[in-house]
């Protein structure tokens, strides 16, 4: 388990400092599959290097079982990383690049090379031990960086977006083999990534960040499903943000209004809301076009556009205040008719800004 | 011609540049005064004749001739002594010196410290050389050593800023995720040297230490200040039998000598290339 502990990171000195972590708190339970999910920019590089060692947290603690490690070297960390550049030394060959940790560790030449055989298997790159590495393809240079991070059997294995060099094709084989590796070793996977198809895909949990610091920790169910701010619900597949007013609270329930509509009693993650206007998420796929008369309709409006897209098609239904929702529909309405929309309202979530 | 000029041509513009008139011209009037000296000297030093601006026959008596000069042979064997012990002083410093300046982090007087060690190229030699001079005598009187010493330590201390060219060079251009890898692979810092940054820096060190080795072997000024009786290095001993006229014997070692740079620069330039 890895406890992070309000973690500062700041670069540079004085005025000219950047912080690139503002008092991040998090844990990651053992022997899970971990997500850090965000854009560019957003540090969750910088919370994987400081996991690593090769930068220092400016404020906060870092512990893994327990242990204090935020202010080790990298080399006293029972933490392995993937990098994203792979960084395999090209003067050494597969299997001494596999080797290289148990060879600083000194253990015995015997099980060094007895880890060397298991690992290159367990990446299915068995006949390749004597190659060069420059000798590889992308995928297989990949598949030797998880071997060699994996054959000290650190504790954590940490990955820095190591699938964004591959072609699409090589990156769903890899998502899939990176879980079958997790499943196999137990060991506890963080794994960064700006790819929320992949987050969604591989993880047990996600933790989205966006500028500095860490927005929701969840299951890759409840991030989709039940997004707590705007920026997650943006963030994460494609959503509708609409706006509403919040009228108040009942227990753990937001009363809601669209325009003057009947008030709604959906559910929210965030009771410190003030009332007035909100921001509603809703996703396409859980919208039913109903007619504008309906009474079950919470939102009228005009469809502006229609795409077909082979399973179904996308319609764009542009609302009486000027948001556009798109709604997924296998009958699609023609273009310049009026609709009325409806949801069940537990797929409604308040959103914090 | 054109074959020749088109591996210095880059990619783009090339074909207006060669367009301007007396392009080809000047191209071949400089590659001429740069290289026809020296091919003359080349050509002139398997004369059997003793002069050196009439062509008789092709013999290697000059060659000969210079090798068995006692003279001649004695400077050689203190050049190569004083280069090559500069040489590696000289290379283990500027190593040194690279890593501090590439992989010490960002801290107060980096720049300055670069400019420092790469400073000695730009002072004149004359003034290095009197400067070595005049600091060394007070030097030898305060402890009393002499001998050869203070010539490689001179020859070590101009060599630096060669050696480190070369060296941080690479450095920068190497990945520092190489370093990183292998710390997070429970390497310290001294193996992560040992293992990974010096075998990926080997080609900057060679490269170095061959520029080294080449400019204290080429070396007059400062030895001629600062060397002792006995001392004399090769350049120095070329210089005074010029003195007495130009020998063929003196283009013989010459011819070697050029021989000698041509082939550590070459190799130099293979070793550089190699780097990815």
């Amino acid at each position: 388990m890895i406890d992070v502990r309000n973690v500062t990171k700041r670069f540079g000195q004085g005025q000219a400092a950047v912080t690139a972590l503002g008092d991040v708190s998090l844990t990651i339970p053992e022997g899970s599959f971990f997500t850090l999910l965000g854009p560019s920019g957003c540090g969750k590089t910088t919370l994987l290097r400081l996991i690593a060692g090769f930068e220092l947290p400016t404020e906060g603690e870092i512990a893994l079982d327990g242990q204090s490690i935020g202010h080790l070297a990298p080399n006293d960390r029972p933490v392995n990383t993937v990098f994203q550049s792979y960084a395999l030394f090209p003067h050494m060959s597969v299997a001494r690049n596999v080797g290289f940790g148990l060879e600083m560790l000194k253990r015995p030449k015997a099980e060094i090379d007895g880890t060397i055989n298991e690992m290159l298997d367990l990446v299915q790159l068995g006949e390749f031990a004597t190659r060069r590495v420059d000798q590889l393809s992308g995928g297989q240079q990949q598949r030797v960086a998880l071997a060699r991070a994996l054959a000290p059997r650190p504790k954590v294995l940490l990955l820095d977006e190591p699938l964004s060099a591959l072609d699409l094709k090589l990156r769903k084989g890899m998502q899939s083999e990176l879980k079958r590796l997790q499943h196999e070793t137990g060991i506890t996977f963080v794994f960064v990534t700006h790819d929320q198809g992949e987050a969604l895909a591989m993880s047990d949990q996600i933790a989205v960040m966006s500028a500095g610091s860490v927005r929701q920790v969840g299951t890759p169910e409840e991030i989709y499903t039940a997004p707590r701010s705007r920026f997650v619900a943006d963030f994460i597949g494609d959503t509708n943000i609409v706006n509403a007013t919040l009228l108040g609270f009942d227990g753990d329930a937001a009363k809601i209004q669209f325009g003057e509509g009947t008030p709604l009693a959906v559910h929210t993650a965030s009771t410190s809301l003030a009332p007035g206007p909100v921001h509603v998420a809703l996703r396409p796929e859980t919208i039913r076009v109903v007619d504008e008369s309906a009474e079950t309709a919470l939102l009228r409006g005009e469809v502006v556009d229609s795409t077909y897209f082979g399973a179904g098609s996308q319609m764009l239904v542009r609302l009486e205040d000027g948001v556009s929702v798109h709604v997924q529909v296998s009958t699609p309405r023609p273009v310049g008719s009026r609709v009325g929309l409806e949801c069940d309202t537990s797929m409604l979530h308040v959103l914090e800004d | 011609m054109d074959k020749l000029l088109s591996i210095f041509r880059p990619s783009t513009g090339s074909r207006e540049l060669r367009r301007q008139p007396l392009f080809t011209g000047m191209s071949w009037l400089v590659l001429l005064f740069l290289y026809a000296p020296i091919a003359v000297l080349v050509v002139f030093s398997f004369n059997d004749n003793r002069s050196v601006v009439r062509w008789t026959e092709f013999s290697l008596r000059w060659y000969a001739a210079a090798l068995e000069n006692d003279d001649i042979r004695r400077s050689a064997m203190i050049s190569i002594q004083v280069a090559f012990t500069a040489t590696v002083f000289s290379t283990i410093i500027a190593t040194m010196a690279a890593l501090a300046t590439t992989r010490g982090g960002v801290y107060r007087g980096r720049s300055a410290a670069i400019a420092l060690i790469n400073q000695p190229l730009m002072i004149p030699e004359i003034v290095t050389a009197i400067a070595t001079l005049a600091f060394f005598s007070i030097l030898r009187q305060l402890t009393g050593v002499t001998g050869i010493g203070w010539l490689i330590l001179a020859h070590t201390v101009f060599c630096v800023p060669f050696a480190y060219m070369p060296i941080r060079a690479r450095l920068s251009d190497m990945s520092v995720t190489y370093e990183a890898a292998a710390a997070d692979l429970y390497a310290t810092p001294w193996q992560t040297f040992r293992h990974v940054t010096l075998p990926l820096l080997m080609p900057g060190v060679m490269a170095g230490a061959m520029l080294a080795f080449v400019v204290s072997l080429d070396d007059v000024i400062i030895t001629l200040l600062v060397a002792g009786p006995g001392e004399t290095t090769l350049p120095i001993y070329i210089l005074g039998q010029i003195r007495r006229g130009v020998t063929p014997e003196v283009n013989a070692i010459s011819t070697i000598l050029i021989g000698l740079t041509v082939a550590m620069v070459t190799l130099t330039f293979f070793l550089q290339r190699k780097r990815k």
